[in-house]
């Protein structure tokens, strides 16, 4: 590279990335599964801890709180069945592109819509 | 010939300079020194790769610009606007998981991420963390994300555990997760690596799996690391845009 003036230099290094990106959004349109593959697979591995944790935490949970109480076995058994539905709930919310959001609101919830319209967060699922 | 098997040898905690402060033990250990190594290498790649900043990136130079730009772009689309005053602690999370994690591939090394406690003090961080931006930026109202709007009160007496109990779980399932990918990742070779020294000319088969569950597990380094910072930037888009 031995070109004459410093802005011409810069000019034709510009030229040359935008050739060279075009070159790579050309490639990557062929390729455009993986990406995809690896969202995939990213969800794929969140989602398997989460029920069995919130399961096991939630059970735990009660456990503790009746030993320090003596209640055995109430609570052990209450949050075992909230802790179910706490893990249902979060692996529901992810797959439904709601991510992990806790306390989720429609879309077309009066205040919620207003912030959903300059967020772009879930065009990646 | 007697083989002796011990895949969860290679997590034991061991002390290499032993040093004990007020009955604490404080020793300096293979764990520590695993950390230190990553904290190092992330150092000098950040530092020594952007000291000489040229229009056109060099090798080191692309490495720190990719892994920032990464992270950026992470950040910027789960995370939702404002929080890019967050990059450089989720960039530090990040490049923290992702270096243990490759770093504990490297044969007689270990592994940091393997241990429970490592993530959930990772976790937990990002947990307080994210629950005190919430206070801060939203003041009672944050608790607002514990009732789920139009619902009838009979069933917020039911509605509002179960939000609590999933935002409560969040720590341990961040923990859980990279804690158990990386124990099981690693005991799995050791296991293979144990098959392969017992069989004699037969252990073409194991060490053949185990070349396959390297690549496995260099994906899986990289994958614990994303999901990792995604869900913080997800936990953080919570904490700053109240839905």
């Amino acid at each position: 590279m031995s070109e004459s003036e410093p802005p011409d230099r810069l000019a034709r290094l510009g030229k040359r990335l935008d050739q060279a990106r075009a070159k790579r959004d050309g490639e990557a349109a062929a390729t455009r599964d993986e990406p995809a593959l690896q969202q995939g697979m990213a969800v794929g591995l969140r989602i398997g801890v989460e029920l069995v944790v919130a399961i096991v935490v939630a059970t735990a949970l009660g456990w503790a709180i009746d030993r320090w109480l003596g209640t055995s076995p109430w609570l052990t058994i209450v949050l075992f069945f909230l802790g179910v539905a706490a893990g249902m709930v979060n692996v529901y919310r992810a797959l439904t592109g709601v991510k992990m959001a806790v306390g989720y609101r429609r879309p077309n919830a009066p205040d919620a819509g207003r912030q959903r319209a300059n967020d772009k967060w879930d065009d990646e699922e | 010939m007697a083989i002796e098997l011990h895949p969860l040898q290679q997590f034991e905690i061991q002390r290499i300079v032993p040093l004990q402060i007020g009955g604490i033990d404080i020793s300096f250990t293979n764990s520590a020194l695993l950390m230190t190594i990553a904290v190092g290498l992330i150092t000098a790649l950040t530092v020594l790769g952007t000291r000489k900043a040229a229009l056109v990136p060099g090798r080191w130079q692309s490495i720190a610009e990719m892994s920032y730009e990464f992270v950026a772009d992470l950040v910027d689309t789960n995370a939702g606007h404002g929080a890019r005053q967050f990059l450089p602690f989720v960039y530090t999370l990040f490049m923290f998981i992702l270096f243990a994690n490759l770093l504990g591939l490297v044969p007689w090394s270990f592994t940091v991420t393997s241990h429970i406690i490592v993530t959930f003090a990772l976790a937990i961080v990002v947990f307080i963390g994210v629950t005190i931006i919430g206070f801060v930026k939203h003041g009672a109202h944050f608790l607002r994300l514990f009732v789920p709007e139009g619902v009838p009160a009979v069933l917020l007496v039911l509605l509002v555990p179960i939000e609590l109990l999933s935002y409560f779980i969040r720590p341990f399932t961040l923990a859980i997760r990279l804690f158990a990918n990386m124990l099981a990742g690693h005991t799995m070779l050791a296991i293979f690596g144990g098959f392969a020294a017992s069989v004699g000319l037969l252990a073409i088969f194991p060490v053949g799996i185990n070349i396959a569950l390297v690549g496995l597990e260099l994906l899986v380094a990289l994958l614990q690391a994303y999901v990792f910072a995604i869900l913080t930037c997800l936990y953080l888009r919570d904490a700053l845009h109240l839905h």
